[in-house]
């Protein structure tokens, strides 16, 4: 490891952490709104939103693993120096999985969890250029009141992946990141593609 | 002594900078004067300590101690680091900062200036201390009975 690569982390670690913890959750709760995460700069290719949430999700007892795109010597210098996570080479032994939008094939291969063990699946965390332009889904389920309609600039590919992956109470949570922001698609969403009248 | 000669450079300075407690303060103005980043803020933890007895038994631990780090960043490149006992979180920066401008292109001048007018005072210190203790020395001696 080169010192040399090392970056700061939040100002504040414990405010820093907590905020953009209590963020993910609310973004979890509430799949397919946008909030604002801006407490650390980029990391080499790993966006600001990006950054905070591993700098907040991953410790000693997480297992990561980085997509082509993001394994670099900065990243992983800076995730092994602050947050001590071991980064694994084999997509299914991961709890967190971070990718860009053109990888997300790999998700076939994560963790889903067990029936009896659900919690245990991966999370992965799915870097966009934006939230804007891609096929309109409709979303329904759990933290959402009626439906909303979501634009995510992901391939056909990606939902087909999902739907192949997802079994309630198995599944993978996602965290969709777009430079500041961050949005969420828990494993209980449903996402249809034609709006409902 | 041989233990002291194994050591490098770096581990030297970094015993010495561990040890410096507020000694380091009157360096405060040299050390900060270059613009410097913190990578790692001060933070306050404990750490196992782990003894052998006679230093080759099977491992134990001795109980647990406070330890401050620190890393920083000049902007000139080099990063510094520090692990200094107790929760003093200034003197973990400071003692960071030192260890990075060691590390840079003013060796020399740092080590002449500040580790080594330290190392002095400790080692003082710590003679006047062994002194103190050994002028209390007690020796006993059993008395010949004079029959």
């Amino acid at each position: 490891m080169n010192s040399n690569d090392l970056k700061p982390a939040f100002d504040n670690p414990v405010s820093g952490s907590r905020q953009s913890f209590r963020l993910a959750l609310k973004a979890m709760s509430e799949p397919g709104l946008s909030h604002e995460l801006r407490l650390v700069d980029a990391l080499d290719t790993l966006a600001p939103a990006s950054y905070a949430l591993a700098l907040t999700l991953l410790d000693s007892d997480t297992k990561v693993w980085l997509s082509p795109a993001l394994d670099t010597p900065v990243i992983r210098a800076n995730l092994a120096f602050h947050c001590a996570c071991p980064v694994v080479e084999q997509p299914q032994d991961a709890d967190f999985a971070l990718m860009l939008a053109s990888e997300t094939g790999v998700i076939a291969s994560l963790n889903a969890g067990t029936d009896r063990d659900p919690d245990q699946s991966c999370t992965a965390l799915i870097q966009l250029d934006s939230f804007e332009g891609g096929v309109p889904t409709v979303w329904q389920g759990p933290g959402i009141e009626t439906q909303r309609q979501v634009c995510l600039p992901v391939n056909q590919a990606f939902w087909q992946t999902r739907q192949a992956v997802s079994a309630f109470p198995r599944g993978i949570d996602m965290f969709f990141i777009a430079g500041e922001q961050i949005m969420a698609l828990s494993r209980s969403t449903q996402v249809n593609f034609q709006v409902e009248n | 002594m041989t233990a002291q000669a194994n050591k490098t450079l770096r581990q030297q300075w970094m015993q010495v900078l561990a040890r410096a407690g507020d000694a380091l303060m009157s360096f405060e103005t040299e050390l900060t004067r270059s613009a410097y980043r913190k990578i790692r803020a001060p933070e306050t933890g404990m750490v196992m300590v782990r003894g052998r007895t006679g230093g080759t038994g099977q491992a134990f631990n001795v109980g647990e101690m406070t330890v401050t780090r620190c890393v920083v960043r000049l902007d000139e490149g080099s990063t510094g680091y520090s692990y200094i006992t107790g929760r003093n979180k200034r003197h973990a920066e400071l003692a960071a900062l030192a260890d990075a401008h060691l590390q840079g292109n003013d060796q020399a001048h740092w080590m002449a200036t500040l580790i080594q007018p330290l190392q002095l005072q400790q080692q003082q210190k710590r003679s006047q201390r062994e002194a103190e203790v050994a002028a209390s020395k007690v020796s006993f001696f059993t008395m010949v009975r004079g029959d």
